[in-house]
């Protein structure tokens, strides 16, 4: 079985986000920053008469090479909403179930797709994790 | 057990839309007879019917739901056929209904007839009653009215002839007024525009454009409407505890209500029922003085408290008056200067009482309240008069759905304060600094100033020479707030950050403005000191009172009557209380609010149970020691074992329920 992803780039390295967890994406847009927040808090954004917080994935995950952010997926779970700033959206598409695992906690496996390694996000954990947080 | 008007008429609604449920479910089982999942429906609509039906004193409802549930469980368990005791459960609702309505008892042949079958159908005796439509058993078939053999239980009073009511999920209304919110923003902006564009405006067309505005006007307000609800309806404990803590200090009190029909959106009222109960016990403890003292003062040894409600334009206040000693003459002689008697007496630690007791030496201070209402949108105010008596008032809007903000500008930011914070806009002309503190000299007063971008931590260039200064009651007091400049004042739609971003906790939320752009709405509750001059700019928020650790109670409990019951039993008693619908909500809750302090559980609920919430929270490493309390409308020995053994640390039986008890548990285990 094949389960849909959004593959999206930070830097040079590739994750997927698990479709199902994805509402939209969309251009960064205006960010208003949050003052007194956490590094992984890029601030607010409005969608719709709605306000989204948004956060930078590669600061959540650690990633080694920064990127600069252009997209947003605006991530779902359980009636939260936060959106994911990432350097580009790639593909949505299928991947492997199968994979080896990985010692980041977000990550909830690693998996090759077309030749090049992609980390796969747990997004029931990412946002567990934003919670703990709680924006500080 | 507690009688008051509001919980019989919360159990009401309730078991009026748990019956029609089971009528819908009987209905269903005549055409798929015996799907296991309606079976567990229904009986755990006539479980939970008892259960509420035993709390609030119902001993006829009470019979005959266990009557009915009864039934259920044994024909579930020899597998009998539906349809053999549906025409018997359409009854035990249809007298269950009637007794609601507050009609006669007369319900014990229908307990004795669900009796019977239970044993014929455990007997596995053929089915006495033959199935017909329920319809036709109503008229054919009336129970005969047997001669009671027990003294009458308390009849349920008569309700009284209702208005048409429909109970709609608070996420819905929630959402209609969102959208109803901005549907008048969106319309203010349009008419703006066309302001804006100098168009020529006919007669004809400013007729319609102020008919639409009058329409919208009523919609807002109609919508507003639907979520407010009376202050009564949480009042209703009040006087008991106010009787009790006066007991308790040997000391003689009783409360009066006014205005209890005055209304408010059930968001704010819900928010401010643990504030007034602390106001309350202040009132007695701070207050009210020792029968031989009053009587030395010549007054009556009874001290009277009155809790007053008022709708004042946009606001509604909320008053605590009590005739005791009042706040001395030295304490009031310290307000003026920009701090009034309110903040004295909402400083940490101040105390007008001689002894710190039981009373003064738990739960919130008034320092909490304060920063709750300011949380609100609204302001704390205090009156006193040595020997007369103290009033404190709570001064809340009415409504959180739109909040009028004052909007200014700081950096590149929006920063919204809540109108009724912000006392003046000034100009920070004649400003003096004294030891890195900086302070605003206003018409002879002198309020410490600060900088909005210190405060919140904005990255923003040096201010101007003579600033805009916004006078602001914040928890530390009043303070001159400066920025670059002020916009103006703004309707917003508030909305709240989410748990992701729940720690912080200097805004109250944001808004979008009219022109896309999103602004940050302070919380003037969570600015609780002024920050030095060009200090090193990070927030100045302190945790809140829900973090203390200790005090706070989660009620995990499906029906709603049980619930409302227990949080204003545990509300009065100086409890912080967080409730949840089942088990799954409970565990969330648990895992996100670190100071819930004990689990009050119901057994029977949806989705995750009280057993197998016990069992999750005795395996989750950072909780297994958090005591929980079980109680449940079960009343067999094997139940009790079962919850024993799942490592709850007390069980409670519905039928045996009352305050004392569960209190009494409560104390015990989280030993104030």
């Amino acid at each position: 079985v094949n389960a849909v992803h959004v593959h999206v780039r930070l830097g040079r390295e590739a994750y997927a986000i698990p479709v199902t967890h994805v509402r939209e994406v969309l251009d960064i847009g205006a960010i208003t920053p949050l003052p007194g927040s956490g590094d992984h808090v890029l601030g607010l954004r409005s969608l719709r008469g709605h306000v989204v917080p948004v956060f930078d994935l590669a600061t959540l995950l650690q990633t080694r090479d920064r990127g600069e952010p252009a997209r947003l997926c605006v991530a779902e779970r359980a009636g939260s909403v936060a959106g994911l700033a990432v350097d580009e959206v790639t593909d949505v598409a299928g991947l492997p179930d199968e994979g080896d695992p990985v010692e980041s906690p977000l990550v909830e496996r690693s998996t090759l797709a077309d030749g090049r390694l992609v980390g796969v996000i747990d997004a029931d954990e990412l946002f567990a994790e934003l919670d703990r947080r709680g924006g500080r | 057990v507690t009688g008051e008007d509001e919980f019989l008429d919360i159990f009401r609604e309730e078991a009026a839309e748990r019956l029609d449920t089971i009528d819908g479910l009987l209905v269903g089982l005549e055409a798929s007879d015996g799907d296991p999942d309606a079976v567990d429906a229904l009986f755990r609509e006539f479980h939970t019917i008892k259960g509420a039906a035993g709390v609030v004193g119902f001993d006829d409802l009470h019979r005959l739901a266990h009557a009915a549930e009864d039934l259920l469980a044994t024909a579930r368990r020899t597998g009998a056929p539906l349809s053999a005791v549906g025409d018997a459960l359409f009854r035990a609702a249809g007298e269950l209904r009637a007794a609601l309505a507050g009609e006669a008892p007369r319900e014990t042949g229908v307990v004795d007839e669900l009796g019977r079958l239970s044993t014929a159908v455990a007997a596995g005796a053929p089915m006495p009653f033959a199935h017909t439509s329920a319809a036709a058993t109503a008229t054919a078939n009336p129970a005969p009215p047997a001669p009671r053999s027990v003294a009458p239980a308390a009849p349920v009073p008569p309700a009284p002839a209702p208005e048409h009511a429909i109970r709609v999920p608070a996420g819905k209304l929630d959402q209609l007024l969102d959208l109803v919110g901005e549907t008048v923003l969106q319309r203010r902006r349009l008419v703006r525009e066309f302001e804006h564009d100098r168009a020529p405006v006919t007669h004809e067309l400013a007729d319609q454009i102020a008919l639409a505005d009058r329409l919208f006007g009523e919609l807002q307000e109609s919508a507003v409407n639907m979520r407010t609800v009376p202050v009564r309806s949480v009042t209703g404990p009040f006087p008991r505890a106010v009787r009790e803590i006066a007991l308790d200090e040997g000391k003689q009190a009783e409360l009066d209500l006014i205005g209890g029909d005055t209304e408010l959106d059930r968001v704010i009222l819900e928010r401010i029922v643990d504030p007034l109960v602390h106001l309350l016990r202040n009132a007695v403890h701070h207050g009210i003085e020792p029968p031989a003292e009053r009587e030395a003062a010549g007054k009556p040894p009874l001290g009277l408290i009155e809790l007053r409600a008022e709708q004042r334009g946009a606001l509604v206040e909320i008053t605590v008056a009590d005739d005791g000693r009042g706040v001395p003459e030295h304490v009031l002689a310290e307000s003026g200067q920009g701090v009034t008697l309110a903040d004295i007496l909402a400083r940490a630690g101040f105390s007008t009482a001689g002894a710190v007791t039981d009373v003064a030496g738990r739960g919130v201070g008034l320092d909490a309240v304060k920063r709750q209402v300011e949380s609100l949108g609204g302001r704390l105010e205090a009156h006193s008069r040595p020997g007369v008596g103290t009033e404190i008032s709570l001064l809340v809007p009415l409504t959180l759905a739109l909040l009028e903000v004052l909007l200014a500008e700081r950096g590149d930011q929006v920063i919204a304060l809540p109108l009724a914070s912000v006392l003046e806009v000034a100009h920070a002309g004649s400003s003096h600094e004294l030891g890195g503190r900086r302070s605003l000299e206003l018409r002879g007063e002198v309020l410490p100033m600060a900088d909005l971008a210190d405060l919140l931590g904005i990255d923003a260039p040096a201010l101007a020479e003579e600033p805009p200064a916004l006078v602001t009651a914040v928890a530390a007091g009043q303070a001159a707030l400066l920025c670059d400049a002020v916009i103006g004042k703004e309707e917003a739609m508030v909305r709240p950050f989410g748990p992701s971003l729940a720690g912080l906790r200097t805004y109250m939320g944001a808004t979008v403005l009219g022109d896309g752009r999103v602004a940050l709405i302070a919380d003037p509750g969570a600015i609780v000191d002024i920050p030095l001059a060009r200090a090193t700019r990070e927030t100045s928020a302190r945790p809140s009172a829900e973090e203390k650790p200790g005090h706070t109670v989660l009620v995990v409990e499906d029906s709603l009557t049980v619930r409302a019951l227990q949080r204003s039993i545990l509300a009065s008693a100086g409890y912080d209380v967080e409730v949840a619908a089942d088990g799954v909500e409970a565990l969330d809750c648990i895992r996100r609010h670190r100071g819930i302090a004990l689990v009050v559980a119901d057994i029977d609920m949806p989705r995750m149970d009280g057993i197998a919430l016990v069992e999750a929270i005795r395996a989750d490493a950072g909780h297994a020691a958090l005591p929980v309390v079980l109680v449940t409308a079960r009343t067999g020995e094997d139940d009790r074992r079962r919850a024993m053994r799942a490592g709850a640390d007390v069980y409670l039986e519905k039928a045996h329920f009352d305050q004392d008890a569960l209190l009494g548990a409560v104390e015990r285990l989280i030993g104030r």
